[in-house]
């Protein structure tokens, strides 16, 4: 209560004070609008991996939906996974000579080798024909993480582009000796099961599957749905003729909408011997404490304070003329 | 000049400082806090189908039934004790493990079960901070709203780690605690660790019998320090041992153990006494109820359940909830954590506490039958597990067997950290065995072991409840004693929004009082200060400036006045 009205009483002093400035400076009102603009970083929630809604719906176990259509094998399937393996590739894995079928798209192997969302024919409503067939290899694996720090999993490229009504073959080479993921969001629902086109391998092994892209120009994002693995880096985006909005956080190619802080480190270097570094760092270390956050808020006010300084620049001069 | 404006506002200040110190005489009224205000969470799951509850058979398999509220899924049963490579596909689409989590082959002793089994654990994370939105995932509660930040061995899965694309919520298989693995004594057993964490991880095999070192696959004991080198993210290893001893047993990461272990890379490893015929149930997704016994217990026991006991430090989990960037989570973590200022805050019995434990890890047990528990204490202090109604024999202690004729009963077990107890619980009513049926509970003793994040009744409490005092709905029949238990299956509870005895009067003498001022909270009153401080200290600096230069222009005159030709030759 007490607290609350303290503020009030200072916001309303505070007020006064500032009207009692602009009244001093009456005279020169309109200048110096344009220094409160402040850039304005937008936010793309939509295309976050995950909607941030908690409510999920009822019971919607996709996973009994893989088993009512039993009967329909699809024989044109055969092709879809890679017996080839890559003779530098050491594997534990065993011959890949039965499959187990499941329904139209949905296909898996004994090692759990799937893909799902495959369409090899179905034309987009948006397409009167194909416009090319391409092939594009994505490779997955802790190495592509390299070159982005504070990731850990990506794949080789962060970004592929097709044209419009393009039929695409993806060939999904896992380097790593887990399982990872390429799976594609957002496709049209009337054609691919959950908007969804999904390749999964544990590696060193390679699958490919293969989709016709919509008729418009759209960006789909690609990710590892295992657990952290979209987070720590292993994210992409397909970009269909001219593309539409960027997908965020994706390595190298587009910002994080939530950013970690970082703070200056008090690392041993080999230049610490030098007793001027040393007093550096302490410096550095004393204005990154948290304890120090209070202070900075106080000196952030103390700038807005300031702010107002440009001011009396103009109202100088006048006073001046007056004298 | 002075501003009079400014003088009443000081005034007002001061008038309503007294004003605030003045008593009423009349107490604030009593806020009752409405149900209809609080998110609700049903009972049990509704997600899981009360069908899962009934004894059945799945591809051959016998899965015995389990009255509680949320059963395990009998498809991962039927897949844990066949292996996922010999149940049926339909069987297999049901679990959501990969085809390769549970290899069983290769009847070497020809007594008619497989004796070579490989099992495939992934690490996950649960409650990890997302670089993409404001918030968690994949979230896993281990109360209503309560969702630590973990780490957890789980069964190899296919597809996607939440429940579909537009949730948040954790692939069932996600879960806490690590599996429980049964394996047969003799058995050939590769536990195999595929590391899908950004960290790196181990397996340490504490208790069950295996060589420090295997001619194949190298070091075998999962310390970084002796036997191998840290599981990198992204590798594989494989651990394997072919245990010539039963018992009760431990298995966790050795990498950063202090650490490690209390984020829930922690499970219990139980090998059975070898038996003709005996189809084990190589995994026990979520610990409790045992559905399908092995051959020897079935000779001895009624029934069987596995308790796994854990404790986690909010302030560990809280660091994979702060960070995305994993060098920070190292960071934090490795460098800056100090287990020694640590104090736990969470209490599980099989990854859950009150009342999801209610759920999933009650002991339902009938008069007159002989249940066989093992427990395991994966916290970092010592538990003191007291069962209400029952003393229990203690037959095991870390997988060996007591001598018979000096086992002991006891109705506090104490258990250190890493520690496996054996007890046969004997329902027999006799007054010293057992003292009747009824909904009697079974938790720490440790006031604390009761509480979650020290909000009471949480933690690792649940109970054993006899047949007769359970409901249609799997959970303990209490209306009849006027009890609800509604306000535990609320998140407002959990973040100590309720208070918790409004409702055992009418009037609710012990609900809260109503507040006397607009609410805000505290940091954003210091923030809203500070700032303001702030803005005072810049104008003060402001009207200092100003001054300064009527200073200046004086002082100009005067250096003028003084030094009059200088002036002029400048100028
Ligand atoms: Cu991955
Ligand atoms: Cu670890």
């Amino acid at each position: 209560m007490i607290k609350t009205i303290k503020i009030a009483c200072l916001l309303s002093g505070i007020l006064i004070l500032c009207a009692d400035a602009t009244a001093q400076s009456a005279k020169s009102t309109e200048h110096d609008q344009h220094e409160q603009h402040q850039t304005h970083t937008d936010e793309h929630h939509d295309h976050s991996g995950h909607s941030m809604s908690q409510e999920s719906g009822p019971a919607s176990d996709h996973l009994h939906e893989h088993n009512k259509d039993h009967s329909t094998i699809d024989k044109t399937h055969e092709h879809a996974i890679d017996h080839s393996q890559h003779s530098d590739q050491s594997t534990e894995h065993g011959d890949l000579h039965h499959h187990h079928h499941m329904d139209h798209d949905h296909i898996m192997d004994h090692e759990g080798t799937m893909i799902m969302g495959q369409n090899l024919d179905k034309l987009p409503s948006s397409c009167k024909s194909i416009s090319e067939e391409k092939e594009i290899t994505v490779r997955a694996g802790r190495k592509y993480a390299a070159k982005f720090p504070g990731t850990m999993f990506a794949f080789d490229q962060q970004e592929w582009r097709v044209k419009p009504c393009s039929k695409v073959t993806f060939h999904f080479i896992n380097e790593d000796q887990i399982r990872h993921q390429f799976m594609m969001h957002g496709l049209p629902k009337y054609l691919y099961k959950y908007g969804m086109f999904h390749l999964e391998v544990t590696g060193p092994k390679t699958v490919s599957g293969t989709i016709i892209v919509p008729g418009s120009d759209d960006t789909f994002l690609v990710h590892c749905d295992i657990s952290h693995h979209m987070e720590k880096g292993m994210k992409a985006q397909l970009v269909v003729g001219k593309g539409g909005e960027n997908i965020p956080s994706i390595p190298g190619l587009t910002p994080y909408n939530i950013n970690d802080i970082y703070e200056a480190e008090n690392l041993p270097m080999v230049s610490d011997k030098a007793e001027q570094s040393a007093v550096v760092r302490q410096i550095t270390t004393a204005f990154t404490k948290s304890d120090t956050q209070n202070y900075l808020i106080i000196l952030i006010g103390a700038l807005v304070g300031l702010l107002s300084i440009p001011l009396i620049k103009k109202i100088m001069p006048s006073k001046k003329t007056e004298n | 000049m002075p501003n009079p404006i400014l003088i009443v506002i000081l005034i007002f200040y001061l008038a309503f400082t007294a004003i605030g110190a003045q008593a009423s005489l009349l107490l604030p009224k009593t806020i009752k806090v409405d149900r209809a205000a609080l998110t609700a969470e049903p009972p049990c799951d509704p997600k899981i189908s009360p069908a899962w509850r009934e004894a059945q058979v799945i591809d051959g398999v016998k899965i015995e039934a389990s009255p509680g509220c949320n059963p395990d899924n009998p498809a991962w049963i039927a897949a844990a004790v066949k292996g996922t490579n010999n149940v049926s596909m339909d069987t297999l689409m049901k679990t959501g493990l990969s085809p390769d989590t549970i290899i069983k082959t290769d009847d070497l002793d020809g007594d008619g079960d497989p004796d070579r089994i490989i099992i495939k654990l992934e690490v996950m994370e649960l409650n990890g901070k997302s670089p993409d939105f404001p918030g968690i995932l994949p979230t896993f509660d281990i109360a209503p709203g309560v969702q630590p930040g973990a780490w957890v061995f789980a069964p190899k899965t296919s597809g996607m780690s939440t429940e579909n694309f537009e949730s948040v919520r954790a692939n069932p298989l996600l879960r806490l605690p690590a599996p429980v693995i049964r394996v047969e004594q003799g058995d050939i057993v590769q536990i195999i660790l595929e590391n899908t964490h950004y960290f790196p991880h181990s397996i340490h095999l504490h208790g069950v019998d295996h060589p420090f070192a295997h001619k194949d696959h190298g070091g075998n004991d999962g310390v970084p320090q002796t036997s191998e080198i840290e599981l990198m993210p992204g590798e594989r290893r494989v651990y394997e041992f072919q245990a010539r001893q039963p018992g009760t047993m431990f298995y966790h990461c050795h990498v950063q153990t202090h650490t490690h272990l209390s984020m829930g890379l922690a499970g219990m490893i139980i090998v059975e006494e070898n038996r003709p015929n005996n189809w084990l149930q190589t995994l026990n997704i979520g610990g409790g109820h045992v559905r399908h016994p092995s051959v020897a217990i079935k000779e001895k026991f009624d029934q069987e359940y596995d308790l796994h006991y854990h404790a986690m430090d909010k302030e560990l989990g809280d660091i994979i909830k702060k960070y995305n960037d994993p060098r920070l989570i190292a960071r934090d973590m490795n460098q800056r954590y100090d287990i020694t200022d640590s104090t736990e805050d969470y209490y599980t019995i099989n990854g859950l506490s009150f009342p999801y434990s209610l759920r999933e890890s009650l002991i339902i047990v009938k008069p007159d039958q002989k249940i066989k528990l093992r427990l395991l204490n994966s916290g970092g202090e010592t538990i003191a597990i007291h069962t209400h109604g029952h003393h229990a024999t203690i037959t095991h202690y870390d997988g060996v067997e007591h001598n018979p004729v000096a086992q002991i009963m006891r109705d506090v077990f104490d258990m250190a950290p890493a520690q496996r107890l054996d007890l046969t619980l004997d329902t027999t009513n006799d007054g010293k065995h057992s003292y009747g049926e009824g909904d009697w509970l079974i938790h720490d003793h440790r006031e604390k072991g009761i509480t979650t994040d020290g909000m009471a009744e949480g933690g690792s409490m649940s109970s054993i409840v006899y047949t007769s005092y359970l409901g249609e709905d799997g959970l303990p029949k209490t209306s009849h004693f006027g009890i609800d238990l509604s306000n535990f299956f609320t998140q407002e509870y959990w973040q100590r929004r309720v208070p918790i005895w409004q409702d055992l009067d009418e009037v609710a003498s012990l609900g809260s009082p109503a507040g006397q001022a607009i609410s805000m909270d505290i940091t954003t009153q210091n923030y809203l200060l500070n700032a303001l401080y702030g803005l005072a200290v810049g104008l003060l600096i402001y009207f200092i400036f100003t001054k300064r230069e009527y200073f200046k222009q004086s002082a100009m005159g005067a250096i003028s006045r003084v030094r009059g030709d200088k002036g002029s030759k400048q100028s």
